[in-house]
């Protein structure tokens, strides 16, 4: 009788990274749902491009570079998934197509893949598009009418006039997933029920925005506004969340959460932009590393020494 | 309160269910195979050889020094072979193989009478002659654990009954069917050390083990029951002692160093044998279970054959994949089923082909848990890489060597890499090339 022998443990998690990201399309689902409502089906053409693309992206980058094909896991889709969310449901099909690859074989696949990107892919895609087409990634259509028929000015450079209510519900133009608040909050529950996240980096990124929008606005209307409008929750809940562009340590997370709510305020109130999350997540995307390495970790037993570890 | 620690993680503990209310049972089988190096430490020599007579507990393999323990006949017969078998450990163990006669034939045995007027300074040298060494699993012998060295002092003594593994329930069992005696044994080490606090540790998924320890220790002088919340690694020995005392063994230090000494259950159990009976150490209560016919908790002489105590649970189940002496967390898989279980042997689990299948290892996608639930506080994620790259100083420098190898980050790992794996490599490694450092300078000293 030959018996494996194969070191301990003998039992793991259920939660594969399959499993995981599993859980964050099942908590997009939501924003989804809300995003289609609001804006009909020219939305659902968005996400479904989107998505596609990344995952065939991602196909053929591992097919070509003879690479173990991971899309099982499950993490092109969620990249997809989220840059069809955080644009315009008027935008044209190919620029989201360019945003998906972009996102996946430059940002994702050359840096080394899943785990080995240092900003995140859906991000630094927007910020890609952005540049490239301002106008046409940044044109919202009105909420109720069909998407090409009106569009609006981006809702935060005119947001007078419109209630938090709407604000909360989503009754607002914007992109496609970042307008409903409710949505994005029931998947940030789910989030946290799976433990697929930690509660620090979303609670840490919406509570420093709105004590800082505090402090420089004084009126606590506006910093409701501030938290509710634009993308920052989807942001903090989505985004900032990512594992491989977050620090690890919790101390470095909070830090890094911090960050991210100063910077988009300061963005917002100051900056050319009208909105500035995508920025602030990049931003702190490229401090998170030094944050890990900077930031002394508590060690059982290592009392008063420093962390000493060469590079 | 209850006593806990930061990180760890929860394994489900549904693979108790089978055994842990099923009365312990005795099995002894026709022949034993006892080896030589069950301690940490100097391994015993023997000292019968083929075609002897032996009696229970006699000395058959005498201790080597003061980091040595004697071995003992666990049955009664002939010696057929004393000859090395493979076992565990990358060489050989020396080991005695002895037919039963069944007669149980005891030698003359001493004993030193009730653990509360037992002369203080015979209790460790009983200990040592009985052969106890730590039966939680690393088997130190616990005589050298229980001699302090002047400068050195002990004010707590914390016996470990959290069982926070998977699978065991064999110091559960003790727990409940035999409560004195632990107190026993507690009790007679805290007056060999003159301490007044001894604390019983359990998890608090152990009510019943709970009140049978609060009920033993009821009147006995400095006795405490402690219950701990219910996580992994609760029973490791930092982990405990800061969950109990609140302080932490320095890095690379013993307990000691805080005043601490830990005992397992079993091992006190097993020194309140030796003080009351004068009996050494030549059973222990095993749990068998898994894929297995009848899964139970054995008490088993020390040599027992894992095919012959396979053979009294009704047999395998299903087809086995891997057999592992211990919990699922940290158990050693063994090579086949001709090998005997020793002092330390808490369990012996069968899975089947499927779960008993190695796991692939995929990409690292930096989420972060095997940093959140690491008892110690280390970042698993980057010794990982740095025990790939076979840099052992940078894993020197990110504390590999305060790694306690629980598996909490192999474990809650989605994408199923192998790190407590490579640290435990990384450790052998490390402690490898420090003892050669050591040896080229004690010959350059000579020279």
């Amino acid at each position: 009788m030959s018996l494996i022998l194969s070191s301990a443990p003998h039992i793991r998690t259920h939660n594969t990274t399959t499993r995981l990201m599993g859980n964050v399309l099942i908590a997009l689902a939501p924003c989804v749902a809300a995003g289609v409502y609001f804006f009909g089906l020219r939305a659902a053409l968005v996400l479904a491009v989107s998505t596609a693309s990344a995952v065939l992206a991602e196909f053929v980058w591992q097919k070509l570079a003879h690479q173990k094909v991971r899309i099982s896991d499950l993490s092109a889709a969620v990249t997809g998934l989220l840059i069809g969310l955080i644009v315009s449901p008027t935008v044209p099909w190919w620029t989201v197509m360019i945003g998906s690859f972009f996102a996946i074989i430059v940002v994702k696949q050359l840096f080394g893949g899943v785990g080995d990107n240092f900003l995140n892919p859906a991000l630094a895609a927007r910020a890609v598009l952005l540049a490239s087409w301002p106008t046409r990634l940044t044109s919202h259509p009105a909420v109720g009418f069909s998407a090409d028929a009106v569009s609006a000015a981006t809702p935060l450079a005119s947001m007078k006039g419109i209630s938090l209510n709407d604000l909360l519900l989503g009754h607002v133009g914007g992109a496609i997933g970042e307008t409903c608040k409710i949505a994005i909050l029931v998947g940030l529950a789910y989030l946290l029920i799976t433990r697929t996240i930690s509660w620090r980096i979303p609670v840490f990124t919406v509570a420093s925005a709105f004590l800082f929008n505090l402090v420089v606005s004084g009126s606590l209307n506006d910093s409701l506004t501030c938290i509710l409008s634009g993308g920052l929750l989807f942001g903090a809940v989505f985004m900032a969340t990512d594992y491989a562009t977050s620090p690890m340590q919790s101390y470095a997370q909070m830090i890094y959460s911090v960050l991210i709510g100063i910077i988009t305020v300061v963005i917002r109130k100051w900056g050319v932009y009208p909105e500035g999350v995508t920025y602030a997540i990049l931003i702190a995307n490229i401090v998170a590393p030094l944050l890990d390495r900077f930031i002394p970790q508590k060690i059982y037993g290592v009392i008063g020494k420093k962390k000493e570890v060469k590079a | 309160m209850k006593g806990t620690f930061r990180g760890g993680v929860h394994p489900s503990h549904k693979s108790k269910d089978p055994t842990k209310g099923v009365k312990t049972r005795e099995y002894v089988s026709d022949t034993v195979k006892i080896i030589m190096n069950m301690n940490i430490g100097a391994p015993a020599k023997p000292c019968v050889k083929k075609g002897d007579q032996v009696r229970v507990g006699q000395v058959i393999g005498e201790a080597q020094g003061f980091m040595s323990v004697p071995v003992h006949a666990s049955v009664s017969g002939t010696v057929l072979a004393v000859e090395p078998i493979p076992y565990l450990t990358e060489a050989p163990s020396m080991a005695i193989t002895i037919q039963n006669d069944f007669k149980d034939e005891w030698v003359e045995l001493h004993p030193l009478g009730d653990v509360e007027h037992v002369d203080p300074k015979l209790v460790i040298p009983a200990i040592q002659n009985a052969g106890i060494c730590g039966m939680g699993g690393a088997c130190f012998p616990t005589h050298v654990k229980l001699s302090l060295k002047p400068d050195q002092k002990c004010d707590t003594i914390i016996v470990n009954g959290a069982e926070c593994e998977t699978h065991l329930t064999a110091d559960h069992r003790l727990m409940l069917e035999n409560s004195k005696r632990i107190v026993d044994g507690l009790r007679a080490v805290m007056r060999a050390l003159d301490v007044k606090n001894g604390v019983i540790a359990i998890e608090d998924n152990k009510a019943d083990a709970i009140a049978a320890m609060k009920e033993a220790s009821f009147g006995r002088q400095g006795v405490t029951v402690k219950s701990l919340r219910t996580k992994y690694p609760q029973g490791g020995e930092k982990q405990l002692i800061e969950a109990i005392t609140g302080r932490q063994v320095p890095s690379g230090g013993l307990p000691i160093q805080v005043n601490v000494v830990v005992l397992n259950v079993g091992t006190c159990a097993a020194i309140a044998d030796a003080i009351i009976d004068g009996k050494p150490l030549i059973s222990r209560i095993t749990t068998i279970t898994g894929c297995v016919r009848n899964p139970s908790n054995l008490r088993l002489r020390i040599g027992t054959l894992v095919e012959d105590l396979i053979g009294e649970c009704g047999g395998f189940s299903e087809e086995a994949g891997k057999i592992v002496f211990g919990g699922a967390m940290t158990g050693l898989p063994i090579p086949n089923t001709a090998v005997p279980i020793a002092k330390a042997t808490n369990g012996v689990v069968v899975y089947n082909k499927h779960d008993g299948a190695s796991v692939e290892e995929g990409p690292c996608i930096r989420c972060g848990k095997c940093v959140s639930v690491c008892p110690i506080g280390l970042n698993p994620f980057q010794i990982k890489a740095a025990a790939d790259a076979d840099d052992l100083e940078k894993c020197k420098a990110l504390h590999v060597m305060d790694c306690i190898l629980c598996g909490s980050c192999s474990f809650d790992c989605p994408s199923r890499r192998w790190l407590t794996a490579s640290f435990k490599n990384a450790k052998q490694k490390i402690t490898l090339q420090a003892k050669k450092a050591a040896a080229a300078q004690q010959g350059g000293t000579a020279k």
